[in-house]
Protein backbone atom coordinates (compact mmCIF):
# COMPACT_ATOMS: atom_id res chain seq x y z
CA UNK A 1 0.00 0.00 0.00
CA UNK A 2 1.30 3.21 -1.06
CA UNK A 3 0.37 6.37 1.61
CA UNK A 4 1.60 9.93 1.03
CA UNK A 5 2.38 11.59 4.04
CA UNK A 6 2.50 14.59 3.41
CA UNK A 7 -1.03 15.84 4.71
CA UNK A 8 0.13 14.34 7.87
CA UNK A 9 3.22 16.62 7.95
CA UNK A 10 1.30 19.36 6.78
CA UNK A 11 -1.21 19.20 9.50
CA UNK A 12 1.21 18.63 12.17
CA UNK A 13 1.66 21.26 15.35
CA UNK A 14 4.96 21.22 15.21
CA UNK A 15 6.89 23.02 12.61
CA UNK A 16 8.47 21.35 9.82
CA UNK A 17 10.81 22.70 6.88
CA UNK A 18 12.89 21.01 4.13
CA UNK A 19 15.54 23.74 2.44
CA UNK A 20 17.49 23.09 -0.90
CA UNK A 21 21.36 23.11 -0.45
CA UNK A 22 21.76 26.83 -0.81
CA UNK A 23 18.99 27.63 2.12
CA UNK A 24 15.79 27.98 -0.08
CA UNK A 25 12.85 26.59 1.08
CA UNK A 26 11.12 23.28 -0.93
CA UNK A 27 8.44 22.92 1.31
CA UNK A 28 6.67 24.10 4.44
CA UNK A 29 3.79 22.86 6.73
CA UNK A 30 1.37 25.24 8.26
CA UNK A 31 2.82 25.49 11.81
CA UNK A 32 6.31 26.34 10.12
CA UNK A 33 4.32 29.21 8.11
CA UNK A 34 3.09 30.76 11.14
CA UNK A 35 6.54 30.55 12.41
CA UNK A 36 8.20 32.38 9.94
CA UNK A 37 6.44 35.67 11.31
CA UNK A 38 8.82 35.39 14.04
CA UNK A 39 12.28 34.16 12.89
CA UNK A 40 14.47 34.28 9.47
CA UNK A 41 14.79 31.43 7.02
CA UNK A 42 18.62 31.86 7.34
CA UNK A 43 18.66 31.87 11.04
CA UNK A 44 16.87 28.36 10.95
CA UNK A 45 18.87 27.15 7.87
CA UNK A 46 21.82 27.44 10.09
CA UNK A 47 20.17 25.52 12.93
CA UNK A 48 19.72 22.74 10.39
CA UNK A 49 23.24 22.72 8.67
CA UNK A 50 24.73 22.93 12.31
CA UNK A 51 23.04 20.50 13.70
CA UNK A 52 22.76 17.95 10.90
CA UNK A 53 24.14 14.13 11.10
CA UNK A 54 27.62 13.45 9.87
CA UNK A 55 26.16 11.46 7.30
CA UNK A 56 23.29 10.81 5.70
CA UNK A 57 20.45 9.85 8.01
CA UNK A 58 18.39 11.75 11.00
CA UNK A 59 19.53 13.35 14.31
CA UNK A 60 17.19 14.65 17.04
CA UNK A 61 19.04 17.29 19.55
CA UNK A 62 17.51 18.16 22.70
CA UNK A 63 17.96 22.14 22.79
CA UNK A 64 15.87 25.17 24.07
CA UNK A 65 14.96 27.22 21.16
CA UNK A 66 12.74 30.40 21.74
CA UNK A 67 10.78 32.86 18.99
CA UNK A 68 8.46 34.62 20.67
CA UNK A 69 5.65 32.85 22.41
CA UNK A 70 6.91 29.61 20.31
CA UNK A 71 9.13 27.10 22.29
CA UNK A 72 10.95 24.16 21.32
CA UNK A 73 12.31 21.72 23.26
CA UNK A 74 14.22 19.46 20.35
CA UNK A 75 15.31 19.19 16.44
CA UNK A 76 15.47 16.61 14.35
CA UNK A 77 17.49 17.24 11.59
CA UNK A 78 17.62 14.86 8.01
CA UNK A 79 19.54 14.71 5.11
CA UNK A 80 19.03 11.41 2.41
CA UNK A 81 20.73 13.41 -0.58
CA UNK A 82 23.06 16.62 -0.71
CA UNK A 83 20.26 18.38 -2.11
CA UNK A 84 18.13 18.94 0.45
CA UNK A 85 17.88 19.03 4.06
CA UNK A 86 14.77 19.06 6.66
CA UNK A 87 14.35 20.76 9.98
CA UNK A 88 11.93 19.70 12.47
CA UNK A 89 10.74 21.38 15.68
CA UNK A 90 9.40 20.02 18.78
CA UNK A 91 6.91 22.05 20.53
CA UNK A 92 7.39 22.29 24.44
CA UNK A 93 3.92 21.33 25.93
CA UNK A 94 2.29 24.79 27.44
CA UNK A 95 1.40 24.05 31.40
CA UNK A 96 -1.95 25.09 31.88
CA UNK A 97 -2.87 26.82 34.39
CA UNK A 98 -4.33 24.47 37.43
CA UNK A 99 -6.04 27.40 39.29
CA UNK A 100 -9.08 28.32 38.22
CA UNK A 101 -9.55 32.33 37.33
CA UNK A 102 -11.93 33.86 40.17
CA UNK A 103 -13.29 36.11 37.83
CA UNK A 104 -16.51 36.96 40.04
CA UNK A 105 -13.81 38.92 42.67
CA UNK A 106 -12.20 40.58 39.46
CA UNK A 107 -13.02 44.30 39.41
CA UNK A 108 -13.66 46.68 36.43
CA UNK A 109 -10.88 48.50 36.16
CA UNK A 110 -9.92 50.76 33.38
CA UNK A 111 -6.29 49.24 32.63
CA UNK A 112 -4.57 53.26 31.35
CA UNK A 113 -5.17 54.46 35.09
CA UNK A 114 -3.48 51.45 36.92
CA UNK A 115 -0.69 51.86 34.16
CA UNK A 116 -0.14 55.45 34.90
CA UNK A 117 0.16 54.81 38.44
CA UNK A 118 2.73 52.43 38.32
CA UNK A 119 4.91 54.38 35.71
CA UNK A 120 4.85 57.11 38.24
CA UNK A 121 5.74 54.47 40.80
CA UNK A 122 8.61 53.89 38.18
CA UNK A 123 9.50 57.32 37.87
CA UNK A 124 10.71 57.49 41.69
CA UNK A 125 13.42 54.50 40.62
CA UNK A 126 14.51 55.11 36.73
CA UNK A 127 14.14 59.23 36.26
CA UNK A 128 15.00 58.50 31.98
CA UNK A 129 12.72 59.27 30.13
CA UNK A 130 10.11 57.26 28.27
CA UNK A 131 7.37 56.87 25.63
CA UNK A 132 4.16 55.73 26.24
CA UNK A 133 1.92 55.08 23.27
CA UNK A 134 -1.92 53.86 24.37
CA UNK A 135 -5.10 53.30 23.58
CA UNK A 136 -7.06 55.61 26.03
CA UNK A 137 -10.49 54.13 24.35
CA UNK A 138 -9.73 50.95 25.74
CA UNK A 139 -12.62 49.59 27.66
CA UNK A 140 -12.86 49.06 30.95
CA UNK A 141 -12.35 45.38 31.74
CA UNK A 142 -12.13 42.94 34.91
CA UNK A 143 -9.03 42.82 36.88
CA UNK A 144 -7.36 41.82 40.26
CA UNK A 145 -6.28 45.26 40.54
CA UNK A 146 -3.46 44.41 43.59
CA UNK A 147 -1.99 41.15 41.35
CA UNK A 148 -2.44 42.94 38.24
CA UNK A 149 -0.18 45.66 39.80
CA UNK A 150 2.23 43.62 41.28
CA UNK A 151 2.65 42.02 37.93
CA UNK A 152 3.42 45.86 36.46
CA UNK A 153 5.45 46.66 39.18
CA UNK A 154 8.01 44.10 38.23
CA UNK A 155 7.27 43.91 34.40
CA UNK A 156 8.75 47.52 35.36
CA UNK A 157 11.11 46.56 37.73
CA UNK A 158 13.14 45.00 35.33
CA UNK A 159 14.11 48.21 33.05
CA UNK A 160 15.26 50.03 36.46
CA UNK A 161 18.05 50.89 34.16
CA UNK A 162 17.58 50.52 31.28
CA UNK A 163 16.93 53.84 28.98
CA UNK A 164 14.68 54.30 25.76
CA UNK A 165 12.11 52.57 27.01
CA UNK A 166 8.85 52.26 24.86
CA UNK A 167 5.86 51.16 26.20
CA UNK A 168 2.52 50.82 24.30
CA UNK A 169 -0.78 49.37 25.25
CA UNK A 170 -3.22 48.20 22.30
CA UNK A 171 -5.41 45.84 21.36
CA UNK A 172 -4.84 42.91 19.67
CA UNK A 173 -7.03 42.59 17.03
CA UNK A 174 -8.74 40.19 15.48
CA UNK A 175 -6.95 37.78 18.42
CA UNK A 176 -8.78 36.26 21.13
CA UNK A 177 -8.45 33.38 24.30
CA UNK A 178 -11.01 31.72 25.62
CA UNK A 179 -11.32 31.43 28.80
CA UNK A 180 -13.85 29.53 30.88
CA UNK A 181 -15.62 28.60 27.53
CA UNK A 182 -15.60 32.16 26.13
CA UNK A 183 -13.92 33.75 23.45
CA UNK A 184 -12.28 37.00 25.25
CA UNK A 185 -10.42 39.95 22.98
CA UNK A 186 -6.61 40.63 23.95
CA UNK A 187 -5.41 43.68 25.11
CA UNK A 188 -1.13 43.88 24.25
CA UNK A 189 1.67 46.11 27.07
CA UNK A 190 4.85 46.23 25.51
CA UNK A 191 8.06 47.32 27.23
CA UNK A 192 11.30 47.59 25.13
CA UNK A 193 14.28 49.15 25.78
CA UNK A 194 17.97 49.07 25.19
CA UNK A 195 18.10 46.51 27.51
CA UNK A 196 17.09 45.23 31.00
CA UNK A 197 17.14 42.89 33.96
CA UNK A 198 15.70 39.23 34.30
CA UNK A 199 16.56 38.51 37.69
CA UNK A 200 12.62 38.44 38.13
CA UNK A 201 11.36 36.72 35.43
CA UNK A 202 10.27 33.57 36.78
CA UNK A 203 8.05 35.34 39.07
CA UNK A 204 7.11 37.78 36.32
CA UNK A 205 6.04 34.44 34.43
CA UNK A 206 3.75 33.18 37.66
CA UNK A 207 2.02 36.21 38.30
CA UNK A 208 1.17 36.72 34.43
CA UNK A 209 0.10 32.84 33.88
CA UNK A 210 -1.93 32.78 37.69
CA UNK A 211 -3.89 35.99 35.84
CA UNK A 212 -4.29 34.30 32.78
CA UNK A 213 -2.06 36.51 30.80
CA UNK A 214 0.58 35.50 28.31
CA UNK A 215 3.85 36.40 28.75
CA UNK A 216 6.43 37.10 26.44
CA UNK A 217 10.25 37.77 27.80
CA UNK A 218 12.90 38.61 25.88
CA UNK A 219 16.51 40.40 25.93
CA UNK A 220 15.12 43.67 25.15
CA UNK A 221 11.55 43.87 25.99
CA UNK A 222 8.80 42.31 27.75
CA UNK A 223 5.30 42.08 26.54
CA UNK A 224 1.64 40.92 27.87
CA UNK A 225 -1.46 39.36 26.62
CA UNK A 226 -4.14 40.45 28.76
CA UNK A 227 -7.69 39.13 28.18
CA UNK A 228 -10.60 41.58 28.14
CA UNK A 229 -12.63 40.11 30.83
CA UNK A 230 -15.84 41.74 30.64
CA UNK B 1 -7.77 69.15 56.74
CA UNK B 2 -4.02 67.99 56.12
CA UNK B 3 -1.73 69.77 53.98
CA UNK B 4 1.09 68.34 52.66
CA UNK B 5 4.19 70.12 50.66
CA UNK B 6 7.01 68.85 48.68
CA UNK B 7 9.32 69.86 45.94
CA UNK B 8 10.64 66.13 45.93
CA UNK B 9 9.92 64.76 42.50
CA UNK B 10 10.34 61.44 43.81
CA UNK B 11 7.60 62.30 46.37
CA UNK B 12 5.38 64.05 43.35
CA UNK B 13 5.65 60.95 41.66
CA UNK B 14 4.34 59.10 44.79
CA UNK B 15 1.64 61.35 45.14
CA UNK B 16 0.60 61.65 41.45
CA UNK B 17 0.38 57.34 41.48
CA UNK B 18 -1.63 57.59 44.89
CA UNK B 19 -3.90 59.86 43.20
CA UNK B 20 -4.49 57.92 39.80
CA UNK B 21 -5.08 54.61 42.31
CA UNK B 22 -7.29 56.47 44.76
CA UNK B 23 -10.58 54.64 43.86
CA UNK B 24 -8.75 51.13 42.99
CA UNK B 25 -8.28 48.66 45.25
CA UNK B 26 -4.97 48.29 45.61
CA UNK B 27 -3.15 47.50 48.53
CA UNK B 28 0.53 50.20 48.60
CA UNK B 29 3.23 50.89 51.38
CA UNK B 30 5.17 53.80 52.23
CA UNK B 31 8.77 52.71 53.25
CA UNK B 32 11.47 55.21 54.73
CA UNK B 33 12.92 56.42 57.53
CA UNK B 34 10.85 57.50 60.80
CA UNK B 35 9.84 60.86 61.01
CA UNK B 36 9.99 61.82 56.90
CA UNK B 37 6.10 62.29 56.64
CA UNK B 38 5.28 59.14 55.72
CA UNK B 39 1.71 59.34 57.92
CA UNK B 40 0.91 62.78 57.27
CA UNK B 41 1.32 61.71 53.22
CA UNK B 42 -1.30 59.20 54.33
CA UNK B 43 -3.98 61.11 55.44
CA UNK B 44 -2.99 63.98 53.57
CA UNK B 45 -3.96 61.49 50.59
CA UNK B 46 -6.90 59.46 52.48
CA UNK B 47 -8.36 61.90 55.09
CA UNK B 48 -11.38 59.88 55.90
CA UNK B 49 -9.41 56.59 55.68
CA UNK B 50 -9.12 55.25 59.58
CA UNK B 51 -5.49 54.96 60.85
CA UNK B 52 -4.70 52.02 62.81
CA UNK B 53 -0.83 51.54 64.15
CA UNK B 54 0.60 47.98 63.93
CA UNK B 55 1.96 48.33 67.24
CA UNK B 56 -1.75 47.05 68.11
CA UNK B 57 -2.06 43.69 66.31
CA UNK B 58 -5.78 43.06 67.24
CA UNK B 59 -6.66 46.47 66.77
CA UNK B 60 -5.32 45.86 63.00
CA UNK B 61 -7.20 42.87 62.39
CA UNK B 62 -10.10 44.25 63.74
CA UNK B 63 -10.01 47.29 61.49
CA UNK B 64 -9.58 45.10 58.59
CA UNK B 65 -12.34 43.13 58.89
CA UNK B 66 -14.97 46.09 59.01
CA UNK B 67 -13.28 48.63 56.68
CA UNK B 68 -11.95 48.57 53.03
CA UNK B 69 -10.01 51.79 53.31
CA UNK B 70 -7.88 51.43 55.67
CA UNK B 71 -4.30 53.46 56.62
CA UNK B 72 -1.84 50.94 58.81
CA UNK B 73 1.26 53.11 60.34
CA UNK B 74 4.17 51.03 61.37
CA UNK B 75 3.70 48.17 59.52
CA UNK B 76 6.74 46.28 60.30
CA UNK B 77 5.58 46.15 63.61
CA UNK B 78 3.25 43.20 62.70
CA UNK B 79 3.93 39.99 63.68
CA UNK B 80 1.30 38.50 61.99
CA UNK B 81 1.63 39.66 58.73
CA UNK B 82 1.71 36.51 56.57
CA UNK B 83 -2.12 35.83 57.33
CA UNK B 84 -3.51 39.02 55.85
CA UNK B 85 -5.44 39.17 52.74
CA UNK B 86 -5.80 42.52 50.68
CA UNK B 87 -7.80 41.55 47.97
CA UNK B 88 -9.99 43.74 47.08
CA UNK B 89 -9.40 46.15 50.08
CA UNK B 90 -7.31 49.77 49.53
CA UNK B 91 -4.98 49.22 51.98
CA UNK B 92 -2.21 52.34 52.72
CA UNK B 93 0.97 50.55 54.58
CA UNK B 94 3.64 53.43 56.11
CA UNK B 95 6.74 51.30 57.41
CA UNK B 96 10.37 52.68 58.79
CA UNK B 97 11.53 49.40 56.93
CA UNK B 98 10.65 46.52 54.75
CA UNK B 99 10.99 43.58 57.17
CA UNK B 100 10.40 40.27 54.98
CA UNK B 101 10.93 41.55 51.82
CA UNK B 102 8.91 38.77 49.81
CA UNK B 103 5.87 39.02 52.40
CA UNK B 104 6.11 42.86 51.21
CA UNK B 105 6.43 41.93 47.56
CA UNK B 106 3.50 39.63 47.78
CA UNK B 107 1.26 41.80 49.86
CA UNK B 108 1.35 44.97 48.04
CA UNK B 109 0.72 45.92 44.83
CA UNK B 110 2.75 49.67 45.17
CA UNK B 111 5.45 49.47 46.89
CA UNK B 112 7.01 53.49 47.25
CA UNK B 113 10.17 54.13 49.14
CA UNK B 114 10.06 57.98 50.31
CA UNK B 115 13.33 60.10 50.11
CA UNK B 116 14.94 61.17 53.78
CA UNK B 117 15.03 65.09 54.77
CA UNK B 118 18.61 64.94 53.17
CA UNK B 119 17.80 64.27 50.33
CA UNK B 120 15.52 66.60 49.87
CA UNK B 121 16.86 69.98 50.66
CA UNK B 122 13.79 72.44 49.53
CA UNK B 123 12.05 70.72 51.64
CA UNK B 124 14.17 70.86 54.86
CA UNK B 125 13.90 75.10 54.18
CA UNK B 126 10.13 74.71 53.86
CA UNK B 127 10.54 72.99 57.19
CA UNK B 128 12.77 74.93 58.85
CA UNK B 129 9.89 77.98 58.18
CA UNK B 130 7.11 76.07 59.13
CA UNK B 131 8.98 75.04 62.57
CA UNK B 132 10.76 78.56 63.34
CA UNK B 133 7.09 79.82 62.59
CA UNK B 134 5.82 77.57 64.82
CA UNK B 135 8.10 77.82 67.36
CA UNK B 136 8.36 81.41 67.67
CA UNK B 137 4.83 81.49 68.34
CA UNK B 138 5.04 78.49 70.87
CA UNK B 139 8.06 80.45 72.81
CA UNK B 140 6.73 83.49 72.47
CA UNK B 141 9.28 85.36 71.04
CA UNK B 142 7.85 86.77 67.73
CA UNK B 143 10.07 89.69 68.16
CA UNK B 144 13.30 87.71 68.45
CA UNK B 145 15.41 88.56 65.10
CA UNK B 146 17.51 85.48 63.84
CA UNK B 147 18.63 84.50 60.48
CA UNK B 148 17.41 80.60 59.90
CA UNK B 149 20.38 80.40 57.90
CA UNK B 150 22.42 80.56 60.78
CA UNK B 151 20.61 77.67 62.19
CA UNK B 152 22.30 74.22 62.44
CA UNK B 153 19.92 71.97 61.14
CA UNK B 154 19.93 68.36 62.62
CA UNK B 155 18.86 65.96 59.83
CA UNK B 156 19.75 63.05 61.75
CA UNK B 157 16.50 61.72 62.77
CA UNK B 158 14.79 64.15 59.61
CA UNK B 159 12.15 66.39 60.80
CA UNK B 160 12.27 65.45 64.49
CA UNK B 161 15.55 66.16 65.12
CA UNK B 162 15.02 69.23 62.39
CA UNK B 163 12.66 70.20 64.81
CA UNK B 164 14.65 69.75 67.82
CA UNK B 165 17.29 71.95 66.69
CA UNK B 166 15.55 74.71 65.25
CA UNK B 167 13.59 75.11 69.27
CA UNK B 168 16.96 74.79 71.18
CA UNK B 169 18.79 77.38 68.65
CA UNK B 170 15.73 79.75 69.26
CA UNK B 171 15.21 79.58 73.33
CA UNK B 172 19.21 79.20 73.46
CA UNK B 173 19.24 82.93 71.89
CA UNK B 174 16.79 84.74 73.74
CA UNK B 175 17.79 83.76 76.95
CA UNK B 176 18.92 86.33 79.51
CA UNK B 177 21.22 85.90 81.97
CA UNK B 178 18.59 85.07 84.88
CA UNK B 179 17.12 82.17 82.86
CA UNK B 180 20.93 81.05 82.18
CA UNK B 181 21.75 81.33 85.82
CA UNK B 182 19.04 78.88 85.85
CA UNK B 183 19.72 76.19 83.35
CA UNK B 184 23.04 76.46 85.06
CA UNK B 185 21.62 76.18 88.66
CA UNK B 186 19.63 73.02 88.02
CA UNK B 187 22.32 71.77 85.63
CA UNK B 188 24.46 71.89 88.74
CA UNK B 189 22.06 70.51 91.58
CA UNK B 190 21.39 67.61 89.62
CA UNK B 191 25.37 66.76 88.32
CA UNK B 192 27.84 68.69 91.19
CA UNK B 193 29.53 65.93 93.04
CA UNK B 194 33.05 64.63 93.76
CA UNK B 195 35.92 66.42 95.61
CA UNK B 196 37.58 68.57 92.53
CA UNK B 197 33.94 69.86 91.41
CA UNK B 198 34.76 73.62 91.46
CA UNK B 199 37.45 73.42 89.10
CA UNK B 200 35.71 71.09 86.97
CA UNK B 201 32.75 73.04 86.77
CA UNK B 202 34.29 76.54 86.15
CA UNK B 203 34.91 75.13 82.70
CA UNK B 204 31.23 75.82 82.11
CA UNK B 205 31.56 79.50 82.26
CA UNK B 206 35.50 79.78 80.85
CA UNK B 207 35.34 77.92 78.08
CA UNK B 208 31.97 79.73 76.44
CA UNK B 209 33.65 82.67 77.51
CA UNK B 210 36.81 82.89 76.00
CA UNK B 211 35.39 80.48 72.90
CA UNK B 212 32.75 83.46 72.22
CA UNK B 213 35.76 86.18 73.02
CA UNK B 214 38.23 84.64 70.47
CA UNK B 215 35.50 84.65 68.03
CA UNK B 216 34.26 87.89 68.79
CA UNK B 217 38.07 89.69 68.87
CA UNK B 218 40.25 87.81 66.81
CA UNK B 219 43.38 88.04 68.74
CA UNK B 220 44.17 86.43 72.02
CA UNK B 221 45.89 89.70 72.99
CA UNK B 222 42.72 91.51 72.11
CA UNK B 223 40.86 89.68 74.53
CA UNK B 224 43.32 89.21 77.37
CA UNK B 225 42.91 93.32 77.31
CA UNK B 226 39.19 93.19 77.05
CA UNK B 227 38.79 90.53 79.87
CA UNK B 228 41.17 92.16 82.22
CA UNK B 229 43.49 88.92 82.20
CA UNK B 230 47.67 88.41 81.59
CA UNK B 231 48.06 86.95 78.54
CA UNK B 232 49.48 83.91 79.82
CA UNK B 233 47.13 83.20 82.57
CA UNK B 234 44.53 83.41 78.85
CA UNK B 235 47.02 80.88 76.44
CA UNK B 236 46.92 78.66 80.09
CA UNK B 237 43.38 78.59 79.94
CA UNK B 238 43.08 78.17 75.87
CA UNK B 239 45.44 74.83 76.71
CA UNK B 240 43.55 73.67 79.85
CA UNK B 241 39.94 73.98 77.95
CA UNK B 242 41.67 72.60 74.56
CA UNK B 243 40.61 75.31 72.36
CA UNK B 244 41.62 75.83 68.80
Amino acid sequence: MDINFEAFVEWDNSPFILFNNSGKILYLNNAAEILFGYVSKKELYDIAVSYAPQSFGYKTTSLTLNYDSFIFHAITIGYENEEQISIRLYNTPRVKPTRKLETDKFIMTDINILLEANIALFKTKNPNPLKLLTDQDLPPFKLDQNNFSKLLRKVLNAFRSSDSIDISLKLLIGQHVIIEDKKEPLIQLSIEANGRYNDADEEIRLLAAESQIKSLLKEHSIKLEIPLIT
Amino acid sequence: METFFTTSDKIQHIIKSFNLTKTLFVSSIIIGEPHIGKKSLARYLFPDAPIVSGANQEEVTQALENHDELIITDFEKLTNQSNFDFSNKRIIATANYIGNSSLIDDLFGFIYTMPPLVERPDDVTYLTKHFAQEARSILMLDSLDIDLKNIPLNLSKNSQSLKKSIYLYLVQHSMDSSEIEEVLYHYLLKNLDGNDAYREYLSLYEKPLIQAGLKKFGSQLQLSQVLGINRNTLRKKIYEHHID
